[in-house]
C-alpha cells in the first residue's frame, strides 16, 4: 500500500483530530507557562504550622502592641493585637519589624575599630573585655545614652553610671523630657497623662496626635471610636451619625491630624507656646481662673497676648482663634495637648503655657483632661530615676567642651537625629573611645570604636512603662519571639555582666531576671502574664499639690528667636519613614507619593503666594539654607502650609545603614541649630529660620 | 469571563476617606502580606508595584482655605470589569464565591492590555524578577505566591485569608453558605473572620470589609442609603465593590469627573452594561 494524497490527507485529517482531542499539547503548553515563572532564583514562601505570639514594639516608639504570626517558628507578619489598651491597628514601621530582621544593614558580629581606622569583626569575649578595659580605664569619666525611654536598660544603664561614680547619663530628646521638665518647673511631682478617651474636644497645638506624639495607636482608636463613619440618610438627606468628640489641629501645615481634624489653625513653626499663651488670655477674659500660686502674675503676663498680639506673633487668624476658644469653652471635657510637629526640640515652655491652659479649664486630674501620674518606679538602687535622667540635655551634652573619656550609646542615632550633626559628629570624634550598641550600622554607631550588636525587639525580651502621652500608668513585657542570631546579645545582659566583672554587682545575673523583679511591682499581674501580652495597668494618681504656671521663665523662653531666613522651617515627621535608629524599613519607600521624593531629591512645601514672594515654581530645584548649611529640595507649591514657611520630612537624608534609607534627600537637622532655653535647662530647636533660592 | 453575574456574595469595601490620615500603614501591610518585593529605589512609579495605593487629594483651594484628604485605592473589584474581558488568556477573572477579580499568575503572558483596560490603575507588571536582601525571603507568609518578571499582578482582596476562613467553617462542620434572613445564600464565614490585611492594619477603622450583599455586614450597612457613599469614575458603569464615604461635597466630587450642574451619586449618563 502506497502513500498517496489520500492517504496523506487522512493522516493530516487525523492529525489534526487527534490534537485536538488529546490534552497532550495543552498540558504542555501548561507545563511551559508554569515551569518559565518557575524559577530557582526567585523564592518561594516556606509552608509550615502557624502560631500566634504577642509582643510589643521595640522599634516603634510610640507604644506599639503587636501580635506576631510565626510559621515553623519564624516570625513572617505583624499583627494588631486586638484589646490590648495601647494597641488598635498598626503602625507602618511595626508592620515592617519581621523585614528588618534581615535588613542589609544588620550588624551580625561586634566590630572594632583597628589601627588602620577600619572596622574588623572580633568575637563577643574579645569585644566584652575590650569594653570591660576601656570602661575600666575610662575610670568615673564616662557617659552614657539611652534611646529608649521606656525600657528598664536606662535604669540598668544609670546604675552601672552610678556604681562608677557618673551621672552623665542621657536620653535622647523627646516630647517626655520636655513635659518632664515642665512638670518638674510647674511644681507637679509627676508626669503627665492624657485622658484622651474622656475628652470630648482635643486641640491639639504642634502635637501630630495620629502620626508621631504619645501613644499613637490608642491616639487613632479613639479617634476611630468617637469618629463613627458619616452616614447621610438619602432619604431625609440628614446626618444619622454624629462625632461624639472634636479633634482641633493647630500647626504650620496640614500633616495627617489636621487631614481629619474638625478645623485647621495655620500658625507658624515654633509659636505652639504663644498660641496657647493667647488661648489663655481669652480663657481668663472669660473668667476662668486656676489655683496657681502665681495665678495673679500669669494674668498680668498674658494680658500682653490679647487675640491681636497672638494673631500677630503666631500667624493664627484672629477670629478663627477667639472661635476656636468659644468652642473650648463650650466643650464639657476639653483638652489640650501640646507638642512639637517634629517630635522634639519644644523646650519645657511651649508645655507649661499649655498645661496652664489645661489648668485654666479645669482639667487637672479631672475625667477628660491631665491626669497627674505617679514618676516611674525602679529597683536598681543605684539606678537614677528617670525624671532625673530628663533634667539632662543631650545637645548640651554634644556641645559642651570637656568630653567623657569614654561613651556608651544604646539603640540611638544621635548623629542623625540632632540638630547640626557637623557639630556632633566633631564632638563624638572628640571622645576618645565610643562604644555603640545597636541593631543597625547607623550614622552614630558607625563613628564609633567599638560596635556591639544588639538583638533587634523580635528577638529579646525587654519592657515599655507607660509611654509618654497615655491616660493611665501601663507596665508591658516584650516576649522573645525569634530566635536571636548567633552573633547578636541584649544591651542589658551584657552591661549586668560587665558591671559583674568590674566588681560593681547590679544584683541580676540576668536582664530578664531584672524584668521578672520588676513585674512583681504590679500586683494583678505576674512576668508570664505579662509576656503573654495582658499588660499591667494601674488608675493611680497623684495629687496636683501646690503649682505655678511660671511667667518669669515663659516670657524669657518665648523672646528666643531662631535663625533669620527667609521662610521659617516646619519639620514634619511621616512615621513610615522609621527612625533616627531603624532608617526607612523596607517597603516603606514605596509609601512615598511621587511629589515627596524623585530620584534622590526631596519636597519642601511652600504655599503659593510664598513660592511668589521667593519666585519660585512648582518643580524647581531650590537650596535651602540654614545654619551654615544648605540641602537641596524641589518645590511643591503645597497650600495646606501657613504663608512664609517651608515643611519639609524628617528621616531622609541617611548616610549609613542600608540601601533602603541611602540617597533619599537630605537630613533636614542639618539646618537645625539648638540653642538653650531660658532657666529650662534644655535646649530648643523648632524655631529655625532658613533661605530658600534657586539651585 | 464572569462578566454581568451577580453573585449572591459580593465582597466589598467602604473607605472612610474622613478618617483616613494617609500613613501608609495599610500599604505596608499589604506588601507584607501578599509578599511584594521591597525596592530601594521607589521614586519612578510606573516601575513600583503597590496593590494598594494611597492618593492625596486637594479641594484646589488657596492657603487658608485648603484642605487635603487621602483616598486608598485598591482594586476596585468591578462587577462589571473592563480587564477580564480583555485577557487572551483568560489570566484574569471575577469569581463567583464572591465577586473578587483574580489574576492566574501561571496563564498570564505579560500583554498587559488589563493594565490598559483598568480605569483605576490597579493592575501592576513585574518588570523585574522581585528579589529580597538576602535572608528576607525568609519571612514571605506561607498563603502568597511569589511572582516573576513577566506577569501582573493586583490585589486580591486578600483571597488566601477567605479561604481560610471557609477552611475554617468547614472544619467546624458548617456549610459555606447558608440562607439568610433574606432568603439569599449568604456566605457563613463570619464577618470578623475574613478581613483583608489592610482593613486589619488601619488604626483609624477607615476601611471596612464585609460582603456587600449581606445586610448584617457593617459595610452593606454604611453603603446602603448611605448619601455620603460614591464610587470612584461610577459613570464608567464598572459597578465597583470599594466605596468611599465622606462629609465633603468637595471628595465626593473628586470621584467623578462631574461637570459644574452634575449632582455627586448622579452621574448623568452611565454607560450600558457590556459597553
Amino acid at each position: 500500500m502506497g502513500f498517496d494524497r489520500r492517504t496523506f490527507i487522512k493522516f493530516a485529517a487525523g492529525a489534526s483530530a487527534g490534537i485536538m482531542v488529546t490534552p497532550l499539547p495543552w498540558k504542555l503548553l501548561d507545563d511551559v507557562a508554569i515551569w518559565t515563572q518557575n524559577w530557582s532564583w526567585i523564592p518561594s514562601p516556606r509552608k509550615g504550622e502557624t502560631t500566634y505570639t504577642n509582643a510589643f514594639s521595640k522599634l516603634d516608639p510610640f507604644g506599639v502592641p503587636m501580635k506576631v504570626r510565626r510559621v515553623r517558628n519564624m516570625p513572617v507578619r505583624v499583627l494588631p493585637q486586638p484589646g490590648h489598651p495601647l494597641g488598635g491597628g498598626l503602625s507602618a514601621l511595626s508592620i515592617a519589624e519581621t523585614q528588618l530582621l534581615y535588613s542589609p544593614s544588620r550588624l551580625q558580629r561586634p566590630q572594632l575599630r583597628g589601627a588602620d581606622g577600619k572596622f574588623k569583626e572580633v568575637s563577643w569575649p574579645e569585644a566584652s573585655r575590650k569594653f570591660q578595659e576601656e570602661l575600666r580605664n575610662a575610670g568615673q569619666n564616662i557617659a552614657f545614652i539611652s534611646g529608649d525611654e521606656n525600657s528598664s536598660v536606662t535604669e540598668v544603664l544609670s546604675a552601672l553610671a552610678n556604681a562608677l561614680g557618673s551621672n552623665d547619663i542621657y536620653l535622647m530628646p523627646s516630647e517626655a523630657q520636655s513635659a518632664a521638665k515642665a512638670a518638674e518647673l510647674m511644681g507637679f511631682n509627676a508626669r503627665f497623662g492624657y485622658d484622651l478617651e474622656g475628652s470630648d474636644h482635643v486641640l491639639a497645638i504642634g502635637a501630630n496626635i495620629l502620626e508621631n506624639w504619645g501613644t499613637v495607636l490608642r491616639n487613632r482608636r479613639i479617634f476611630k471610636n468617637s469618629h463613627p463613619h458619616s452616614f447621610r440618610n438619602k432619604e431625609t438627606n440628614k446626618e444619622d451619625t454624629a462625632n461624639t468628640a472634636a479633634l482641633v489641629y493647630a500647626g504650620p501645615l496640614q500633616n495627617n491630624t489636621a487631614a481629619v481634624a474638625e478645623s485647621w489653625l495655620p500658625i507658624y513653626p515654633g509659636t505652639e507656646g504663644v498660641l496657647a499663651l493667647g488661648i489663655a488670655n481669652l480663657l481668663i477674659a472669660a473668667g476662668k481662673t486656676a489655683p496657681a500660686a502665681d495665678f495673679d502674675a500669669f494674668k498680668d503676663f498674658v494680658a500682653a497676648y490679647g487675640p491681636e498680639k497672638t494673631a500677630e506673633l503666631t500667624g493664627v487668624d484672629r477670629k478663627k482663634l477667639e472661635a476656636e476658644v468659644a468652642k473650648l469653652l463650650a466643650a464639657e471635657k476639653p483638652l489640650l495637648i501640646i507638642g512639637a510637629a517634629s517630635g522634639s526640640g519644644a523646650g519645657a515652655a511651649a508645655l507649661i503655657a499649655g498645661m496652664a491652659v489645661n489648668a485654666l479649664l479645669g482639667n487637672i486630674n479631672r475625667p477628660g483632661g491631665i491626669t497627674l501620674l505617679p514618676k516611674a518606679g525602679k529597683i536598681l538602687k543605684n539606678a537614677a530615676p528617670l525624671a532625673d535622667i530628663y533634667r539632662n540635655d543631650l545637645t548640651q551634652f554634644f556641645a559642651r567642651r570637656e568630653k567623657p573619656a569614654l561613651l556608651l550609646i544604646h539603640e540611638a542615632n544621635p548623629i542623625y537625629a540632632l540638630p547640626n550633626p557637623e557639630a556632633c559628629k566633631a564632638a563624638l570624634k572628640a571622645v576618645p573611645f565610643k562604644v555603640s550598641f545597636s541593631t543597625f550600622m547607623d550614622e552614630t554607631s558607625a563613628l564609633c570604636d567599638l560596635v556591639l550588636p544588639l538583638s533587634m525587639g523580635l528577638e529579646r525580651v525587654d519592657d515599655a512603662e507607660t509611654p509618654y502621652g497615655s491616660g493611665k500608668i501601663s507596665y508591658c513585657i516584650s516576649a522573645m519571639v525569634a530566635k536571636p542570631g548567633a552573633g547578636v546579645l541584649n544591651t542589658g545582659n551584657v552591661i549586668l555582666s560587665v558591671a559583674r566583672r568590674l566588681g560593681k554587682d547590679l544584683g541580676f545575673e540576668l536582664y530578664e531576671d531584672l524584668l521578672r523583679a520588676k513585674a512583681r511591682l504590679y500586683e494583678k499581674s505576674s512576668f508570664e502574664s505579662l509576656a503573654a501580652g495582658f499588660p499591667a495597668e494601674s488608675d493611680e494618681k497623684v495629687e496636683a499639690g501646690a503649682f505655678s504656671f511660671k511667667p518669669g521663665i515663659l516670657d524669657k523662653a518665648f523672646a528666643l528667636e531662631g535663625n533669620k531666613g527667609k521662610v521659617r522651617l516646619a519639620a514634619y515627621v511621616r512615621a513610615s519613614l522609621g527612625t533616627a535608629k531603624t532608617g526607612i524599613p523596607p517597603y516603606s519607600n514605596k509609601t512615598l507619593r511621587a511629589d515627596e521624593l524623585r530620584g534622590n531629591l526631596m519636597s519642601v512645601l511652600i504655599n503659593g503666594a510664598t513660592a511668589a514672594r521667593n519666585k519660585l515654581a512648582d518643580g524647581d530645584k531650590v537650596f535651602l539654607e540654614g545654619g551654615g548649611k544648605k540641602i537641596a529640595a524641589r518645590v511643591r507649591v503645597f497650600e495646606g502650609i501657613i504663608n512664609d514657611a517651608a515643611g519639609v520630612c524628617l528621616g531622609f537624608g541617611h548616610s549609613a545603614l542600608d540601601e533602603f534609607s541611602q540617597n533619599k534627600g537630605a537630613n533636614v537637622m542639618e539646618l537645625v541649630t539648638a540653642a538653650p532655653e531660658p532657666e529650662t535647662g534644655l535646649n530648643f530647636w523648632c524655631k529655625a529660620g532658613v533661605d530658600i533660592y534657586k539651585a | 469571563m464572569s462578566a454581568n453575574k451577580d453573585f449572591n456574595v459580593k465582597w466589598g469595601m467602604a473607605i472612610d476617606l474622613d478618617k483616613c490620615t494617609g500613613c501608609g500603614a495599610c500599604m505596608m501591610a499589604c506588601q507584607a502580606e501578599n509578599n511584594l518585593a521591597p525596592v530601594a529605589d521607589a521614586s519612578n512609579k510606573q516601575r513600583v508595584i503597590n496593590w494598594l495605593v494611597v492618593y492625596e487629594m486637594s479641594n484646589n483651594k488657596s492657603f487658608p482655605d485648603h484642605e487635603i484628604a487621602y483616598l486608598p485605592r485598591p482594586c476596585q473589584q468591578c462587577a462589571e470589569q473592563p480587564c477580564t474581558t480583555v485577557c487572551p488568556v483568560v489570566a484574569t477573572e471575577r469569581n463567583e464565591e464572591g465577586g473578587i477579580v483574580s489574576q492566574i499568575y501561571p496563564r498570564c503572558i505579560g500583554c498587559r492590555y488589563c493594565m490598559a483596560a483598568c480605569p483605576y490603575h490597579a493592575r501592576c507588571f513585574n518588570w523585574f524578577d522581585p528579589v529580597w536582601p538576602k535572608g528576607m525571603e525568609k519571612v514571605l507568609t506561607p498563603d502568597v505566591s511569589t511572582r516573576p518578571r513577566g506577569v501582573v499582578e493586583k490585589c486580591t482582596f486578600c483571597h488566601h485569608r477567605f479561604m481560610q476562613a471557609k477552611d475554617k467553617v468547614r472544619a467546624g462542620g458548617g456549610n459555606i453558605y447558608v440562607r439568610g434572613v433574606d432568603n439569599k445564600l449568604h456566605c457563613a464565614v463570619p464577618e470578623e473572620d475574613y478581613i483583608t490585611s489592610c482593613a486589619e492594619a488601619c488604626p483609624n477603622g477607615a476601611i471596612v470589609f464585609g460582603d456587600l450583599n449581606n445586610p448584617d455586614h457593617q459595610v452593606h450597612k454604611l453603603v446602603t442609603g448611605n448619601a455620603n457613599a460614591f464610587r470612584l469614575l461610577e459613570r464608567l458603569g464598572t459597578d465597583t465593590a470599594v466605596y468611599y464615604i465622606s462629609r465633603r461635597e468637595w471628595v465626593r466630587r473628586l470621584g467623578d469627573n462631574y461637570l459644574p450642574d452634575e449632582e455627586t451619586q448622579k452621574p448623568r449618563q452611565i454607560l450600558p452594561k457590556r459597553h
